[in-house]
């Protein structure tokens, strides 16, 4: 537990994260498209669908990870495929061509096994989106717990987005992301950081994502005894 | 003073609002000039009166610069507009030299010099040639759904925009295959205009008696132009389908396709199917009426937009925003916006069409949920707020030409 006056070291200033899709005009209308155009695309292409994209339209329900495992749900209306691809965590990989490779050797198995390739239903075309990104430092900073929890629940989506998702990739060699290292270099919490290194934050929205983190590190700060005698 | 940006901070919330005037800040007064082809009508000048008094708040000096053409220019450029649609059209050499002349002139005319030059669509795309050194940026915003455009005229065009800094497409599919980087900055919607802002009661029930609807059974409603895109007569096959079960009935609103060669047919065909039904009714309203189909959105219980092709599809943007369940065809941007049984449902036939309007008349429990969660999703992405932080993150963006990354 840490008394709620319990200064860090150094503040938590929150940064807000925009994500600008750029389309490369690039288009797959079956399976063996996606394939062959995931083996060119830039690594930014990569990263926009695995994880940015969610930046950039964020459907209330998540229900797969990435763009690719939605595409092969609803556009291929393939589950099996969906499944598969559900299970690519791109923050487990040293680098993004290995992340390429996981994709195309799972792609190339699943059409080797297949007798036709499979087809975009009308409307449903996967668009590959390369992207570019603006990080600004927002005014909201946090020296103590309280006023962290105070900051998260002030700031927007894309802030959560950039210090818990966005991080994990780039911090990836530390396994953690900026809220877990903040909290590591100033209060003595492991457990409050394994907590919240271990949300699955696949499978929540930005706002359930807060909401947890909230949760969890409000356990954390000591209340005051409600055993106190009253002040007269 | 009550700034536009405080109206709208109780709708986007006080972070956007700020991050906005923080992004302002970091610009500094940077010269920003919009140029299109009209003040008045169409979507493009909707959205530059929606900008414009944000810039000044933001401190940004902008202007919105309008081209000057006769007749003939401007049905060059209808054609022009109609073939990045994809429909065949007949531009003659001589037509687009007189399309050249008319840029050349307004060119000579127009006094400014700018940081950021906004050339919207295809009427003064070629202002370039003319005046490249007289802006820091050129940016070519196409608000067209240019998925397959004529070749030809492509071509014509596409020498003009590979001069610009930059492309922006409203759609991922829209985009073209040019040198320069090409942005995604979806439309929006401006939740303090008089197509969406709240209404009371009264004032609905003012516009329904007004329009002789009473509301004695669950409403259904499209909004759209009498076109075939639009598909109003898959509507009413749809709603024949759904009265044959459940009592309800349907509102085809919209305006008459004037530019649409198919228009007078599609209407003449809507009225005949709808003729002696009395649970039909087809408004023909004036492209202004932004108050009434306010109004009609709220009244309505269930919005169609069952269209066969679609740009972005604002309609469905709008009738989310007022907490609606929504139908669309899968076709453009209907199906970025409508996401099956959380933020509407998405059908690919006149049956499918049916099929969701009765469960949605069974089940207004989801539909209630669909509408809370549609509202939700406007608000985070499809806002006027949204849009003008986009155009300052390109500004940003433009002047970091090869940076993909920034921190600021």
């Amino acid at each position: 537990m840490v008394s709620p006056d319990q200064p860090a070291p150094n503040p938590f200033w929150f940064s807000e994260c925009i994500v600008m899709p750029m389309p490369t005009g690039k288009a797959a209308v079956n399976l063996r498209d996606l394939l062959q155009t995931l083996r060119e695309v830039n690594e930014s292409t990569l990263s926009y669908h695995l994880w940015q994209s969610r930046m950039s339209i964020a459907h209330p329900e998540v229900e797969y990870p990435n763009d690719f495992a939605s595409w092969a749900a609803n556009a291929l209306q393939d589950s099996r495929l969906a499944e598969k691809l559900s299970v690519i965590d791109p923050f487990g990989f040293e680098n993004m061509e290995q992340i390429r490779e996981a994709l195309v050797d799972l792609l190339e198995e699943y059409l080797w096994d297949l007798p036709s390739v499979p087809w975009a239903r009308p409307g449903f075309q996967f668009y590959f989106c390369d992207v570019s990104t603006i990080v600004l430092r927002s005014q909201i900073v946090a020296r103590t717990l309280p006023e962290f929890c105070s900051g998260l629940m002030k700031v927007g989506q894309n802030s959560i987005y950039y210090h818990l998702m966005d991080a994990r990739w780039r911090l990836r060699s530390l396994k953690t992301d900026d809220f877990s290292h903040w909290i590591k270099e100033s209060f003595d919490l492991p457990e409050l950081i394994s907590a919240i290194q271990g949300i699955d934050i696949w499978f929540y929205t930005l706002d359930e994502i807060r909401n947890t983190i909230l949760e969890f590190v409000n356990q954390y700060i000591e209340k005051p005894d409600d055993n106190a005698p009253e002040r007269t | 003073m009550t700034t536009r940006l405080k109206e709208l901070e109780p709708i986007v919330g006080p972070i956007a609002i700020d991050q906005l005037r923080r992004m302002g800040d970091r610009l500094g007064r940077q010269r920003l000039v919009h140029i299109n082809s009209t003040r008045v009508g169409g979507g493009v000048a909707e959205l530059l009166s929606q900008i414009m008094p944000l810039w000044n708040e933001l401190g940004i000096d902008a202007r919105w610069e309008v081209i000057e053409g006769d007749q003939g220019f401007f049905e060059v450029t209808k054609a022009m507009h109609n073939a990045l649609q994809g429909f065949k059209v007949n531009i003659t050499k001589a037509m687009l030299n007189h399309y050249l002349e008319v840029n050349r002139l307004n060119a000579g005319r127009f006094q400014f010099d700018a940081d950021f030059l906004v050339v919207n669509d295809p009427q003064p795309a070629y202002l370039i040639q003319h005046m490249r050194s007289r802006a820091r940026r050129w940016i070519w915003r196409c608000h067209i759904d240019a998925s397959k455009p004529d070749r030809k005229v492509w071509r014509f065009l596409r020498e003009a925009v590979r001069q610009y800094d930059a492309s922006i497409f409203s759609m991922p599919n829209f985009a073209q295959n040019l040198a320069h980087p090409q942005y995604l900055v979806y439309p929006s919607i401006d939740p303090l205009s008089e197509k969406n802002r709240e209404l009371s009661q009264e004032e609905i029930s003012g516009v329904m008696n007004r329009l002789g609807i009473e509301r004695d059974k669950p409403i259904i409603l499209q909004v759209s132009r009498f076109d075939s895109f639009k598909d109003p007569l898959g509507v009413i096959e749809a709603f024949h389908m759904v009265r044959a079960h459940t009592p309800c009935k349907l509102i085809l609103a919209g305006g008459e396709a004037t530019d649409d060669p198919e228009g007078p047919r599609i209407l003449a065909e809507v009225q005949e199917a709808a003729r002696d039904d009395p649970d039909i009714k087809i408004l023909l309203l004036h492209p202004e009426s932004h108050y009434e189909i306010n109004a009609l959105q709220r009244a309505a219980d269930i919005i169609v937009q069952k269209s066969v092709r679609e740009g972005f599809g604002l309609t469905v943007t709008e009738a989310m925003w007022k907490g609606k369940p929504v139908i669309g065809g899968a076709a453009g941007g209907i199906v970025l916006q409508l996401e099956d049984f959380h933020t509407g449902f998405l059908v690919h036939s006149a049956e499918g069409c049916a099929l969701r309007i009765r469960y949605l008349l069974h089940h207004p429990e989801v539909g209630h949920r669909m509408g809370r969660l549609a509202k939700e999703f406007v608000r985070s992405h499809f806002l006027m707020t949204r849009n003008v932080r986009d155009y300052l993150s390109l500004m940003i963006l433009c002047d970091n030409p090869g940076s993909r990354s920034i921190e600021l």
